[in-house]
C-alpha cells in the first residue's frame, strides 16, 4: 500500500483537493456522513491557504487537514507577497507534513495564475525535495485566457519556478481547454475539479492495485521522467457498446484530455490503464491500440484492472516532448507582461512617480 | 247427624237443659199426683166443628193425625182417626175403646180421645182431647184426610254474609245471618249463636229479634245482623253462626251451622326507608392514564332509618380504582362502602376516582343494597358512557421498551455520528 501525500494550495488547489476527498467518499453530497473514503492507498490530504474563506468552503476535507496561513492583508494575486508569506510560514507547513509519517509519492495541486497557490507550490516542492526522497508531482491548472494579464504572467512565472523547483513532473490541466464542461463559472469549476479528481483517484488505484498486467509507481515515475517534464492525463468511459479500442482512443482525444495536446506528435511516454469487466478487455484490441500509440510515441506502459460487471474505463498518462499550447500561453504571457509594463510606464509618466519606484521597473515582473 | 248429636251434648246444657228440667220436674210432679191416687196427665182439649155431607167430609189435623168426619146419612156421622205417613199415604187407626160416641185411640206414648158432641145436618161438633202429645200443629182440613199434609222435620239452612270481603284494619264489616227452612216441618225454638271470629273486634248488634219459629219457606229470613271491626291483617274464614232449633212432632233437637264467608284484611302498611341513589361523573372523555371521578349520592327519603347499606361499584375492565372517599374500604382489592345505618333523611356523598388504563367506551355500574326495615332492597345506577382515548405517550406503553428505545438510540447515535462527522469537516 502506497503512502500518498496530496497538498492543495490556494483556492483552486483547495477545491480540487476537496473534490478528490469527495470522490473518495463516493461522490454524494452527504456521503461523508455515511461512507468511508475508498482510497486504495493511505492518502493524506492537506489544504493550504491564506484565505480562510476558501478553506471554510471545503466540505469533504477534514478540518485538521486544512492549514490556514494568516497574512494581514492576504496576498491578492501578488506572487511576491505570496512567496514571502510562504517563507515566513514554511515551518508550520513542513511540520504538519512531517507529522504525517513517511510517503511514497506526493502531489501538489494548484492554479498557476492566482497569488497563494502559484507562489507557495514551487517553494513547497523545493522544500519537500530538499527534505524527502519520494517523487513529487505537481498538478497545475492554467487560467482562462481572458482572465487578464496578471493571471497570464503569474502562470508564466509560476510554471517556470515549478519547472525549476525539482518537481518530478508537472501535470497540466487547462481551464481554457476544459471550459466547455459547465455553464456558469461555478459549475464549470466544479466540473473541471471533478474531472481532475476522478483521474487522480483512478491513477492512485492503478498504482496501488493487483493488476492483470501490472503498472506500479516505478512505471509511473519512468513515464513521468520522459519528455520535457510536462504531462497530462486523459480519461474515457465506455458505455458497453463501443470497443475497448475506441475507449482508449477517446481517452487520448481532446474530449478525454485535461490539456490541449496532439498526443501522437507531442507525446513522449505514456501509461494506459484499463479497468472493467473481463469481457471488455480484449487483449488483441488493447494490444493493437497500444501498439499504434507506441509506434508514434516512445514506450507505453499498460495496466489492466479486472472488475466484474463494470463498464470499461481508460486512464492515460502522457508526458509531452513539446507543447504548442504552452508556447501559445507563454506568448500571451509575454504580451501581458509588456502590456502591464506599458501601463505602469504610462502611469509613472502621468504621475511622475518617484524615482525609487521607476528604478525597479524592468528588473522585476510587473503587477 | 253427627253434628247434631254433638251440639246436643254441648248446647243441651244451656237452653234445652232448662226446658228439660222444667219438663222433667212437671213429669215428676204428675207422677207424684198419680202415686197419690188421682190420675192426671198433660192433655189438651180441642173443640171444633167439622163440616161434612153425605158425599164428603172435612177433617182436623193435629200433628200427623187427622180426625175425619164422614156422613152416612143426615145427622149421622162416622168419625175416624187417620195417621199421616211420610210417604203421603194415610192409615185409619183402630180405636182401643169406643162407647157413647167417644172413641179412644192409643197413639205412640199418648192418647187421642175423640168425642162426638153434636151433629147437625151439615156439621159435627167434636171435642178432641190429646194427652201426652205436644200439639205442634193443628189445622182444619177442608176436604178431609186426603188433603192433609204430612208434617215432617224442619231443616234450617243458615247463611252468613258480609258486606265486604276485603278490608283494611280498622274497617267495619257488617255480618248478616239469614235462614231458610228447607225441611218439611216448622223449625221451632230457634236460637242463633252468631259465631264471632277471632281477629275481629265486636262492635254492635244491629238486629237480633229473629223469629224463634220458622215455617217451611222458599226465601231467606233475616235472622241476625252485627258489626265487627277488622283488627289484624290476614285472610280469615269467619266462624259459622249456629242455629239450634227443634220440632215437637219429632222429639229431636237440631243444629245448623251457617256458611263461612272469607274476608281478607290487608296487612297494615309498615313505614319503610327508601334510599335515592344517583351517580354523576366529572367527564365523559379522557385519555388513557388520565383519571375519572364518579360521585355517588345516597339520600334516605324517609324518616325510617335504613340499615346494612352496601355500595359496590362494578368496575369496568378499562378502569382501575385509584382513590376515593374516606368511607371506602378495600375488600379483596375492590373498593366498597359499608354502613350499618343511614338515619332518617341522611344524605351521603361518595367519590370514586379511577384511572383509565385501556382505550374504549364503557360505563360504571354501582350497586346499592340495604334493608329498608322490612326487606332487603337492591338497586343499581349506571353512569353515562365515557370514552377513553389513546394517551399522548400511549405508543410507548403499547410496545415493549426496546421498540421505541431502539430507534431513539439509533437516532441519538446517528445524530452523534453526524455531529462528530460535521465537526471533523468544520473550521
Ligand atoms: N479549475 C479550477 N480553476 C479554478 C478554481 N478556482 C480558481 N480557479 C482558477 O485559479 C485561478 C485563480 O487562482 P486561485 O487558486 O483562486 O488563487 P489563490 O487562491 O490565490 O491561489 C484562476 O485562473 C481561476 O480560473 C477552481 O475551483 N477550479
Ligand atoms: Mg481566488
Amino acid at each position: 500500500m502506497l503512502n500518498v501525500l496530496m497538498v492543495g494550495a490556494g483556492q483552486c488547489g483547495n477545491r480540487i483537493l476537496d473534490a478528490v476527498n469527495r470522490e473518495a467518499f463516493g461522490g454524494g453530497k452527504f456521503s461523508k456522513y455515511y461512507s468511508r473514503q475508498k482510497f486504495p492507498s493511505r492518502v493524506e490530504t492537506i489544504a493550504v491557504n491564506t484565505a480562510i474563506n476558501d478553506l471554510k468552503e471545503m466540505h469533504y476535507t477534514k478540518a485538521k487537514d486544512r492549514i490556514h496561513i494568516p497574512n494581514l492583508h492576504g496576498v491578492g494575486a501578488n506572487r511576491i507577497v505570496g512567496k514571502q508569506c510562504f517563507i515566513d510560514n514554511k515551518d508550520l507547513i513542513m511540520r504538519n507534513i512531517s507529522e504525517r509519517g513517511e510517503f511514497d509519492v506526493g502531489f501538489v495541486i494548484t492554479s498557476t495564475s492566482g497569488g497563494t497557490g502559484s507562489s507557495f507550490s514551487p517553494l513547497l516542492i523545493k522544500e519537500l525535495k530538499g527534505k524527502y526522497d519520494f517523487p513529487i508531482y505537481s498538478v497545475v491548472v492554467l487560467p482562462f485566457r481572458e482572465e487578464g494579464t496578471i493571471y497570464l504572467q503569474n502562470s508564466a512565472f509560476c510554471l517556470k519556478e515549478m519547472y525549476d523547483s525539482g518537481a518530478d513532473g508537472i501535470i497540466l490541466a487547462d481551464n481554457q481547454f476544459l471550459k466547455d464542461v459547465g455553464g456558469d463559472i461555478k459549475s464549470a469549476y466544479d466540473g473541471i475539479n471533478n474531472m481532475v479528481a476522478e483521474r487522480l483517484l483512478f491513477l492512485l488505484e492503478a498504482l496501488d492495485s493487483e493488476m492483470m498486467m501490472v503498472t506500479d509507481l516505478g512505471d509511473f515515475q519512468t513515464v513521468m521522467s520522459g519528455g520535457a517534464g510536462f504531462a497530462t492525463i486523459g480519461f474515457a468511459k465506455g458505455d458497453g457498446s463501443n470497443t475497448i479500442r475506441s475507449v482508449i482512443h477517446d481517452s487520448l482525444s481532446p474530449s478525454g484530455l485535461l490539456f490541449s495536446s496532439n498526443v501522437f506528435e507531442e507525446g513522449s511516454r505514456a501509461m494506459i490503464i484499463m479497468r472493467g469487466d473481463r469481457k471488455y478487455m480484449s487483449i488483441d484490441d488493447i494490444s493493437s491500440e497500444i501498439d499504434k500509440l507506441a509506434s508514434h510515441i516512445g514506450h507505453v506502459f499498460k495496466g489492466v484492472i479486472v472488475r466484474n460487471g463494470e463498464l470499461p474505463k481508460v486512464l492515460s498518462v502522457l508526458t509531452l516532448e513539446s507543447t504548442s499550447e504552452l508556447e501559445n500561453l507563454y506568448a500571451l504571457a509575454v504580451e501581458a507582461i509588456q502590456i502591464e509594463k506599458d501601463k505602469r510606464e504610462r502611469m509613472d509618466i502621468r504621475k511622475e512617480a518617484d524615482a525609487t519606484f521607476s528604478m525597479i521597473e524592468g528588473l522585476e515582473p510587473q503587477y | 247427624m253427627h253434628e247434631r248429636s254433638n251440639y246436643c251434648v254441648i248446647e243441651g246444657i244451656s237452653k234445652l237443659k232448662k226446658n228439660r228440667i222444667v219438663g222433667y220436674s212437671l213429669l215428676l210432679f204428675f207422677f207424684l199426683i198419680l202415686l197419690t191416687g188421682s190420675v192426671s196427665a198433660e192433655s189438651k182439649t180441642i173443640n171444633t166443628e167439622i163440616s161434612a155431607s153425605s158425599t164428603s167430609g172435612d177433617g182436623y189435623q193435629i200433628n200427623n193425625y187427622v180426625v175425619q168426619i164422614t156422613f152416612i146419612r143426615e145427622s149421622r156421622a162416622i168419625i175416624d182417626l187417620y195417621e199421616l205417613k211420610e210417604s203421603g199415604d194415610s192409615i185409619k187407626l183402630d180405636f182401643t175403646t169406643f162407647s157413647d160416641q167417644v172413641a179412644t185411640y192409643k197413639v205412640g206414648e199418648g192418647t187421642i180421645v175423640v168425642k162426638e158432641v153434636n151433629t147437625t145436618t151439615s156439621k159435627t161438633l167434636v171435642e178432641i182431647i190429646v194427652t201426652d202429645i205436644t200439639v205442634e200443629y193443628q189445622k182444619y182440613i177442608d176436604g178431609g184426610v186426603d188433603r192433609a199434609i204430612y208434617i215432617g222435620e224442619p231443616s234450617l239452612e243458615l247463611s252468613k254474609e258480609v258486606d265486604k270481603t276485603s278490608a283494611n284494619i280498622g274497617d267495619t264489616i257488617r255480618v248478616t245471618i239469614k235462614a231458610i227452612n228447607s225441611g218439611s216441618g216448622t223449625a221451632q225454638r230457634i236460637s242463633i249463636d252468631p259465631g264471632f271470629t277471632p281477629g275481629f273486634t265486636f262492635k254492635s248488634t244491629i238486629y237480633s229479634t229473629y223469629p224463634t219459629e220458622l215455617p217451611v219457606g222458599t226465601s231467606y229470613t233475616q235472622m241476625y245482623i252485627y258489626e265487627v271491626e277488622a283488627a289484624k291483617g290476614g285472610t280469615f274464614t269467619l266462624s259459622p253462626a249456629i242455629a239450634t232449633y227443634s220440632s215437637s212432632v219429632f222429639e229431636d233437637d237440631y243444629t245448623a251451622p251457617s256458611t263461612r264467608p272469607t274476608v281478607t284484611v290487608a296487612e297494615e302498611a309498615i313505614e319503610t326507608s327508601n334510599l335515592s341513589f344517583t351517580i354523576s361523573q366529572d367527564k365523559t372523555e379522557l385519555k388513557r392514564n388520565e383519571k375519572i371521578t364518579f360521585t355517588i349520592n345516597v339520600e334516605n327519603l324517609k324518616d325510617v332509618p335504613a340499615s346494612m347499606i352496601k355500595i359496590t361499584p362494578i368496575i369496568p375492565n378499562n378502569l382501575t380504582y385509584h382513590s376515593g372517599s374516606e368511607d371506602i374500604d378495600m375488600i379483596n382489592e375492590k373498593p366498597i362502602i359499608q354502613k350499618s345505618i343511614f338515619g332518617s333523611r341522611y344524605e351521603g356523598e361518595y367519590k370514586f376516582t379511577f384511572k383509565a388504563d385501556k382505550v374504549g367506551a364503557n360505563i360504571l355500574t354501582v350497586k346499592l343494597t340495604y334493608n329498608n326495615g322490612v326487606e332487603d332492597i337492591s338497586q343499581e345506577v349506571t353512569s353515562d358512557m365515557f370514552y377513553v382515548e389513546r394517551g399522548k405517550y400511549d405508543f410507548m406503553a403499547e410496545y415493549p421498551i426496546y421498540v421505541y428505545i431502539t430507534p431513539v438510540i439509533i437516532i441519538i447515535a446517528i445524530a452523534g455520528w453526524l455531529h462528530w462527522r460535521r465537526s471533523q469537516f468544520r473550521m
